[in-house]
């Protein structure tokens, strides 16, 4: 761990005992609202006082500032995945690797809806799927089906060799309006076709 | 440093960073597979606020005069990654060396997503 973030993490442990002291003490009643009154006229009655309290500020400021940066930034790195070239570093977001993913519901017809989740960590690339299908797939055999496929192509298009774990979450599944007016369809055609069928009706 | 230095007897030659963008950017652009160059929040900004062209490529130059690229990518569906970023960072390399003569450390290719859209 860099010094820095050891100096922000030991900063706002300093912070939050000092609240948690303060209100304490207050609980305990022994400090009382005047202590705080009076220490606040002290302070804002001198001018150096007012000057160090307000460069304390500053500081503050900026030090939570650097530190939420570097929280962030550590976030950031880890949603990439890295490797490196003779040229240089080759990074791959994760959410490249999602959209890469989303495209599979084109391939696979019964797959109605296909939201990935990808995470990457040591024990490898982990994908979960949480996937809406159409009434006539075989769930079994679609999810596994959907599991090479995905498997293979993460494999191919990043050419990585980590291990890649996949889940798949059955989230629904849709009856299909394709179907579902195919057979209205029929069922009117059925009906045109019966010979006097509109007589003998008011 | 904002810019690249270099001295002949006649003056200086300075080449902006912006320079090195665009030609990293239009070296990145020409390899198939490549969909465009990505975005980032500052370019994304300058977008919205009207100013064309605004690369999110970054480029540092050290005291050395060694250039540093970072190329944010959308790549094409259906090709490999590791062979289109491969294929970038030469182009690139190529590119730069022979329009600038600038020494490269380091090209480094970020894929930021896969092209949407219509199959």
């Amino acid at each position: 761990m860099k010094f820095f973030t050891v100096l922000g993490i030991v900063f706002y442990a300093v912070m939050i005992m000092l609240i948690g002291l303060t209100l304490i003490v207050f609980a305990l009643n022994l400090l009382v609202p005047a202590d705080i009154n009076n220490l606040l006229i002290l302070t804002q009655s001198s001018h150096n006082s007012r000057v160090a309290i307000g460069l304390s500020g500053v500081l503050l400021i900026l030090i939570s500032f650097s530190f939420a940066q570097v929280i962030l930034g550590k976030f950031q790195r880890e949603k990439t995945i890295a490797f490196a070239t003779s040229s240089g570093q080759v990074t791959i977001s994760l959410s490249a690797v999602e959209d890469l993913i989303r495209r599979l519901a084109g391939i696979i017809p019964e797959v109605k809806e296909l939201r990935p989740n990808v995470v990457a960590n040591k024990k490898g690339i982990i994908v979960q799927m949480r996937v809406v299908l159409r009434s006539e797939a075989n769930i079994p055999e679609l999810t596994s089906r959907l599991q090479d496929i995905t498997k293979s192509k993460i494999q191919e298009v990043l050419g990585v060799d980590e291990q890649i774990i996949i889940r798949i979450h059955v989230a629904k599944i849709a009856h299909d309006e394709k179907d579902g007016r195919r057979k209205k369809d029929f069922e009117k055609e059925d009906r045109s076709t019966i010979p006097f069928s509109g007589y003998g009706r008011v | 440093m904002n810019r690249d230095e270099s001295r002949n007897e006649l003056g200086v030659l300075r080449i902006h960073k912006n320079v090195i963008s665009s030609i990293s950017s239009i070296a990145a652009a020409e390899i198939e597979g490549v969909k465009r160059v990505g975005r980032d929040l500052k370019s994304g900004l300058l977008e919205l606020v009207g100013k064309k062209f605004s690369s999110a490529i970054k480029v540092d130059i050290s005291k050395h005069e060694e250039v540093k690229v970072q190329i944010p990518l959308i790549i094409k569906y259906g090709y490999n990654i590791p062979e289109i970023a491969n294929r970038v960072q030469e182009n690139v390399r190529l590119a730069l060396e022979k329009m600038s003569n600038l020494s490269i450390k380091e090209i480094n290719v970020n894929v930021q997503g896969i092209e949407r859209g219509e199959e």
